[in-house]
């Protein structure tokens, strides 16, 4: 990831923007997973995580 | 104003006042639960509610009604409960005759939170009185744990990524720790529902309007006898798929129809059964399934969650980065 923005860019990055903008791609997966595991509502997830979802107490289901 | 319309309105004020006061001094309504309060959990047995009407000497009112009124908690500030359309609405509306000056049902609450409960009784002749409860339910203390383990999780992932990317140049790691979020602690899926047993269902029995979560449903039963026979209505509204008893009420004496007007909490299968005896008459049953249409809670519902856990891998990544740092300064 890093080396292909260094390649596109032309420039290297510094370690705390390297950390940022890993983080932030890994956010952003983690946020899509958790919306689809916990948050969707396509029957085959939804079903099969519909006990998941009520046992963690917070999140919303219907 | 004029003297005379202030003298009617204080006279007004003064027997409205006057009148709440001795209506609510000669009769004292206490509710009981079984399970206690502080032992009922969302969703997991009904509970039997009690009301008992007593007159000021303690004695309990010969005859009367109550109408009974269960609206669910409000919502939270931040995080949701698992049913976010239940929050706030009404549960039930309910008119019970007493029986030596008590009412009885059983009720499953389905949330946690500061139920209310509103009772209006009114005697046989005419006099009335209200009461307010207030009744908390706890959540399950088993949920607790799976949602603190489920965040445990999530900031140890959050730790070890955190750590990854402070290390240059080890993205095939990364790959397999997005991997690794996919492990899920718990799964299990919809149950079937229970079976069900075929029950002679007179037509004119049990009358259910179109069941949605987020509102009240009218549940009417009506006699087929002609001409109408006082009977002890018995009615149960089963859960199918969790297999709970929802709500019951037992041997409830009704002359002609009976309605009674119930919020299913949740998109799923409910059974409605219910037994009408009188002595001398063969016992009517009726019996009907409901398919209750789900609402899917809202996205405002749905975020807050969904940003709780986010913020805790957020946590775990900066805890991993320093622990990383730290680690490697020494």
């Amino acid at each position: 990831m890093e080396r292909t923005l260094v390649t596109w860019l032309g420039f290297s990055l510094s370690e705390r923007l390297s950390f940022l903008i890993r983080s932030g791609v890994f956010l952003s997966i983690c946020g899509a997973t958790l919306f689809v595991a916990l948050a969707s509502s396509y029957p085959a997830v939804h079903d099969t995580l519909h006990n998941v979802r009520h046992a963690l107490a917070v999140v919303p289901c219907h | 104003m004029s003297l005379k319309t202030l003298a009617a309105f204080a006279g007004f004020v003064f027997a409205l006042l006057f009148g709440v006061v001795a209506s609510a001094e000669e009769f004292n309504i206490f509710l009981k639960t079984s399970p206690k309060l502080e032992l009922l959990r969302p969703f997991a047995d009904p509970a039997n509610i009690s009301l008992l009407v007593t007159q000021v000497d303690g004695r309990p009112v010969a005859q009367g009604r109550v109408a009974i009124v269960l609206d669910a908690p409000k919502a939270g500030i931040f995080l949701s409960t698992d049913y976010p359309m239940v929050e706030g609405s009404r549960l039930l509306e309910l008119d019970l005759p007493l029986r030596r000056g008590r009412a009885e049902w059983k009720y499953l609450f389905p949330i946690r939170g500061d139920y209310r409960l509103a009772v209006n009784f009114v005697a046989a002749d005419g006099q009335a009185a209200t009461k307010e409860f207030a009744v908390e339910v706890r959540e399950n203390r088993e949920k607790w744990l799976w949602l603190a383990l489920f965040c445990a999780v999530l900031f140890l992932i959050g730790c070890v990524a955190g750590r990854i990317f402070t290390t240059p140049g080890r993205a095939g790691i990364v790959m397999m720790l997005l991997l690794s979020i996919a492990v899920v602690g718990r799964v299990g899926g919809h149950d079937g529902p229970a079976p069900t047993q075929a029950v002679p269902n007179p037509q004119s029995a049990l009358e259910i309007d179109g069941a949605v979560v987020g509102r009240l449903t009218s549940l009417r039963w009506r006699p087929s006898d002609v001409p109408v026979v006082n009977r002890q209505l018995s009615l149960a509204i089963t859960h199918l798929e969790k297999r709970k008893l929802m709500f019951a009420i037992d041997k409830v004496a009704v002359a002609g129809e009976y309605v009674l007007k119930f919020h299913y909490p949740d998109g799923a299968e409910y059974r409605v059964n219910a037994v009408a005896e009188a002595s001398g008459h063969a016992p009517v049953r009726a019996e009907r399934l409901v398919a209750v249409t789900g609402v899917e809670p809202a996205l405002t519902a749905q975020l807050p969650a969904l940003l709780f856990f986010l913020s805790i891998i957020a946590l775990g990544l900066g805890a991993g980065r320093l622990s990383f740092r730290f680690r490697h300064s020494e």
